[in-house]
């Protein structure tokens, strides 16, 4: 099996109207053991940037760790946060700079940028090459059901409520049927004022 | 007879002394005084900026004080093209050890890591010693707030109340009788602008050349580093304001600084 796959997990971003929505599964397992169920694979930022990181969970650990210190630099020398299109370019280079060796990780990015809170959201492969789309990205171990369910689902200019419905279904629908993801969901939803968090019950199995 | 043996700075003197060291203090003698005095509830950095021509451009970042993380902050008497090496230093230091240990830096260990470095130039390399000293700003869970100072030496120690820069002699003197262990941080913010304006050697104290900082617990118990607006620097002088004038000022007359320190 893909190593890639080994301890499961599964992210999915989409944009709405002045709004990005980001959601993760709870799971957290070695193969098909389960360990933790309160595992999140979202990480905050700043409160309008935000990264999901899928994949050998060794890896995003360190991965998000390293992001940080990057971050975190960079805030205390520009004085000011960072972009997300700015933080993605910079997950991207992080990644190719073990092209290899990689990290095993998956990442997406989104947030609200600018003085228009104009939505960006980007996921890149395991050595950084990225993806810049407008409506959906998402990451994990059952993709292909999720680019299934977001084709479906997705319509543009959506409002914070109706993006959290959407969201929702298409990462409950997929994980339910996905054996290394679930156990629960948690959705993040960005608008210009404010982060509103849920969590979600799935199949608990 | 000193002057063979200043020019290489790692070599003693035949009386015992590193000129090259003392020589770096001395050029911190020209720089905006700096006051540190810490609090019940947190504590207070002011500064006397140096660099305020009208020609400059605003909007950017200070020149006397610096975060280092969110949980310190200095500011800096001496060589400001020095003291940006240091405070890049120190920040990464800072990141780093979160890295490793996932909880911020006690404020001590980061000073210490500071001091190494400095030291490393009075000993090893030829290279000339930082003219820089700082004073830290900081809280951790061990130890809570503290402040500490250190110098071109790469000394250090911990204070109550300390200044650095030019005057900083009649500062701590006057720091000695007015401070008092239970002071909070708003009589501090008082005592450093009373200060200040005895040991500037403008006759004129005003909010452009002044900055105040302050590192305290907000009601929910997070640390917040304040840095007072013009206008909050304004009305705080104008509340010390009376008492200066029957006082007067005791500052001594001071070699004018060049726009290398700050």
């Amino acid at each position: 099996m893909s190593i890639l796959q080994y301890n499961g997990g599964a992210v999915v971003v989409m944009t709405g109207k002045k709004c990005v929505a980001i959601a993760s599964d709870l799971r957290f397992g070695v193969q098909q053991q389960t360990l933790t169920t309160d595992f999140p694979k979202v990480y905050e930022l700043s409160p309008k940037c935000f990264v999901g990181l899928t994949g050998l969970v060794s890896d995003t650990q360190t991965l998000w760790n390293t992001l940080k210190f990057r971050v975190n630099m960079y805030k205390l020398r520009e004085n000011r946060e960072m972009k997300p299109s700015v933080c993605a370019n910079l997950l991207s280079t992080m990644l190719y700079e073990k092209r290899f060796g990689p990290w095993f990780v998956e990442p997406v990015v989104c947030g609200l940028e600018g003085p228009d809170d104009e939505p960006f959201i980007s996921a890149m492969d395991l050595i950084g090459a990225p993806l810049l789309a407008k409506d959906c990205v998402l990451a994990g171990t059952c993709t292909e059901s999720l680019y299934g369910m977001c084709e479906s689902l997705y319509k543009p200019d959506m409002s914070p409520d109706e993006l959290f419905e959407t969201v929702s279904q298409a990462l409950l629908a997929s994980n339910n049927r996905d054996a290394f993801s679930g156990w629960g969901a948690i959705v993040h939803i960005i608008t210009p004022e404010k982060v509103i968090t849920k969590e979600l019950k799935s199949r608990q199995d | 007879m000193a002057r063979r043996y200043d020019s290489r700075t790692t070599i003693f003197s035949p009386e015992g002394r590193l000129h090259q060291v003392e020589y770096a203090m001395k050029a911190i003698n020209h720089a905006g005084v700096c006051i540190g005095i810490l609090a019940t509830d947190g504590i207070v950095l002011a500064a006397e900026k140096k660099n305020v021509s009208q020609l400059l451009e605003p909007g950017r970042q200070s020149e006397k004080m610096y975060k280092i993380d969110d949980h310190v902050a200095v500011a800096v008497a001496g060589i400001t093209a020095d003291a940006n090496i240091l405070v890049n230093r120190s920040r990464l230091i800072a990141q780093r050890h979160y890295f490793t240990y996932q909880e911020p830096i006690t404020v001590e260990a980061l000073v210490q890591e500071i001091c190494d470095v400095k030291q490393g130039y009075t000993q090893y390399g030829g290279l000339r010693p930082f003219g820089v000293s700082f004073l830290y700003a900081g809280w951790d869970k061990y130890h809570g707030f503290q402040l500490y100072q250190s110098d071109p030496s790469g000394n250090f120690g911990g204070w109550k109340a300390t200044a650095i820069g030019a005057n900083d002699q009649a500062a701590t003197s006057i720091l000695k009788t007015d401070y008092s262990t239970d002071i909070s941080v708003e009589k501090a913010i008082d005592l450093c602008v009373k200060v200040l304006s005895k040991t500037m050697d403008s006759t004129n104290l005003s909010s452009e050349k002044l900055e105040l900082a302050t590192l305290t617990k907000s009601a929910d118990d997070k640390l917040v580093l304040t840095v007072l607006t013009r206008r909050q620097v304004d009305d705080r002088l104008k509340q010390v304001a009376p008492e200066n004038k029957e006082e007067g000022s005791t500052s001594a007359a001071s070699v004018p600084a060049t726009n290398t320190t700050s």
